[in-house]
């Protein structure tokens, strides 16, 4: 269980976080959602206590992560790809790990098998890939068998083979009863793998449901229409205060009037009508949608005022 | 798999005892941590040959000569690359970012300072002491033969050579101190550098007026601890002793505060 309450970070005069609060629950798979910037990972930097806020509170099964007994036993966190000293094995990054927290020699082999990283454990972690470095963290993670699971973006690095593999770890530590929670900024990749979803952007909560929910609510209503007499329709719909554009197939998108609508429409009309399908938003569209005045770093036009193209 | 021990039935939690452990096995299992002893020790051993290879052309032999502090030249390198050891231990887990890891298994920060103070004090504290006692030991026998030598019977000598060694753990934790402030490994050890052997050569100018450098880390080292044979206007070696505390006391506080405030 992780509980975020009117949670707070500001830098100068930059309000990083802002006034943030959501609850992770356990025995789901919660992506935690948002633009570049949004400020995930400092939420999750002071959920681990390794940034302090400005106000507010992060906690972690009722309690401030400094004031967890045994802290590698109650939470596991991957929060950047290197976390490691180059020069030590992932074997010694793990046992000075264990040391602190009581966990026993045998759990070391143990997640270095479940990550896939036993023939290498000896090799210096410098050596390492940024997929391989990625499995460290995880396994890391996993060390002392916690409750709650965070993890910042685990598959950047990832080869497919790997994607697919963190996204059936990520979704079985949550069958097992765990408390996990995933930073993203890609909604397909939580489509696949996280059952709630809190969104944010600029710091502040834009959404908490899940992702079913998330999909049908911010869906805007989007019709395609195939029909021979394209340029009545088009006019036909504008009249009834829907948007449309024409695809280059010939076919008309029609957004704001549900099939229904249009369907009477038509017959009103009497206009010829060939097919009639209701489209379900992309989950990319929606996201934008939901996180479009929220977007810290907007991509610009490619091409400079002077008009040269930049090479 | 290994079941761990429900939580519930775990007493404590974790403290000082497994974190001590903890870093002293990350010490260990890093090579840098050897090659720095390995630099510390070869490095002091071949200055002193040096030092007390030219004693017999450039001194003759006079009635102030100070066979023991003769030897110890050699620890003005040893003291650089203890410092060095002292500030890796801290900054090396900044560069790499372990310290997120280190810091979410340690919460407590004053702990994890705690641990990385009693660990890099002992290692220093033994490499300190054995390392002035070889240094004696190469230096004396160079020196035999071609000018007075000191044995570790003759009064003051062994004084001398034990606060010398701990008078380098001090050099350690100093170095560790400034790791925690500064954070980066090249500021911090540019910064040790620069206390340690710069200042007393700014301050030269001054040597007439009361002469402030005497109360440089390192000239109170060469002067007055490694020294048997007290030298005219310098702090005697308890009082250098007490003061190196003090410095150190001064930058681990300072560490400590900020180590407590700042976002890792």
């Amino acid at each position: 269980m992780i509980a975020v309450h009117a949670l707070t970070k500001r830098y100068g005069s930059t309000l990083a976080v802002d006034h943030l609060s959501f609850e992770v629950s356990p025995g789901a798979v919660t992506g935690f959602l948002g633009p570049n910037g949004s400020g995930k990972s400092t939420t999750m930097r002071m959920i681990m206590g390794l940034d302090t806020p400005s106000s507010g509170t992060a906690s972690v099964n009722g309690q401030a992560y400094a004031q967890l007994r045994w802290p590698l036993r109650e939470v596991g966190a991957l929060l950047d790809a290197k976390a490691f000293h180059p020069g030590r094995s992932a074997y010694d990054h793990l046992w000075g790990l264990a040391l602190t927290n009581g966990i026993p020699r045998a759990r070391i082999d143990e997640v270095l098998d479940m990550v896939g990283l036993t023939e290498v454990a000896q090799q210096r972690a410098g050596k390492y890939s940024l997929g391989m470095g990625q499995r460290l963290g995880i396994a890391a993670a996993l060390l002392g068998d916690p409750g709650v699971l965070l993890f910042d973006e685990p598959i950047n690095g990832l080869d497919p083979e790997g994607i697919r593999w963190a996204r059936y770890l990520l979704r079985g530590l949550a069958a097992e009863g765990r408390t996990v929670l995933v930073s993203s900024h890609l909604i397909s990749e939580m489509s696949l793998t996280a059952e709630r979803l809190v969104v944010i952007g600029r710091g502040t909560l834009i959404a908490e449901m899940s992702v079913s929910e998330f999909t049908s609510q911010s869906a805007p209503d989007t019709v395609r229409v195939v029909t021979p007499m394209t340029e009545s329709f088009v006019n036909a719909l504008q009249e009834a205060g829907a948007e449309s554009r024409v695809e280059p197939g010939g076919s008309i998108v029609a957004t704001g009037l549900t099939a229904t609508e249009i369907g009477t429409l038509a017959a009103d009309r009497v206009l010829t009508l060939y097919e009639l399908t209701p489209l379900q938003g992309s989950l990319e569209d929606a996201f934008m949608e939901l996180t479009h005045d929220a977007v810290e770093f907007r991509t610009a036009s490619p091409t400079r005022s002077n008009g040269k193209v930049p090479t | 798999m290994t079941v761990l021990p429900s939580l519930d039935h775990l007493p404590g939690r974790t403290g000082m005892r497994q974190v001590v452990r903890a870093e002293w096995f990350k010490l260990r299992s890093l090579r840098s941590t050897t090659w720095t002893l390995l630099a510390t020790v070869l490095g002091s051993l071949a200055v002193t040959v040096l030092a007390t290879n030219s004693v017999q052309h450039r001194h003759g032999v006079s009635m102030g000569f100070d066979p023991t502090n003769q030897s110890l030249t050699g620890l003005a390198l040893g003291s650089l690359a203890i410092g060095v050891l002292g500030v890796l231990a801290i900054t090396a887990e900044y560069s790499s970012g372990t310290i997120r890891s280190t810091l979410a298994a340690t919460p407590r920060r004053p702990v994890l300072l705690g641990a990385k103070v009693i660990v890099i004090g002992i290692v220093s504290l033994v490499v300190g002491e054995v390392l002035t006692f070889a240094c004696f030991a190469v230096g004396q026998g160079v020196l035999s033969g071609r000018a007075p030598t000191a044995s570790l019977s003759d009064p003051g000598v062994l004084r001398a050579l034990v606060l010398t060694g701990a008078y380098l753990a001090l050099l350690g934790l100093f170095g560790l101190g400034l790791g925690v402030i500064i954070r980066h490994t090249a500021g911090a050890i540019a910064t040790y550098v620069g206390i340690i052997f710069l200042i007393p050569i700014f301050l030269q100018p001054l040597s007439s007026s009361g002469n402030p450098a005497r109360f440089a880390p390192e000239q109170m080292l060469a002067n007055s601890v490694a020294a048997v044979v007290p030298q005219s206007g310098q702090v005697t070696a308890p009082l250098a002793c007490l003061l190196m505390v003090a410095y150190c006391a001064v930058v681990l506080a300072a560490a400590m505060m900020l180590l407590k405030a700042r976002d890792a």
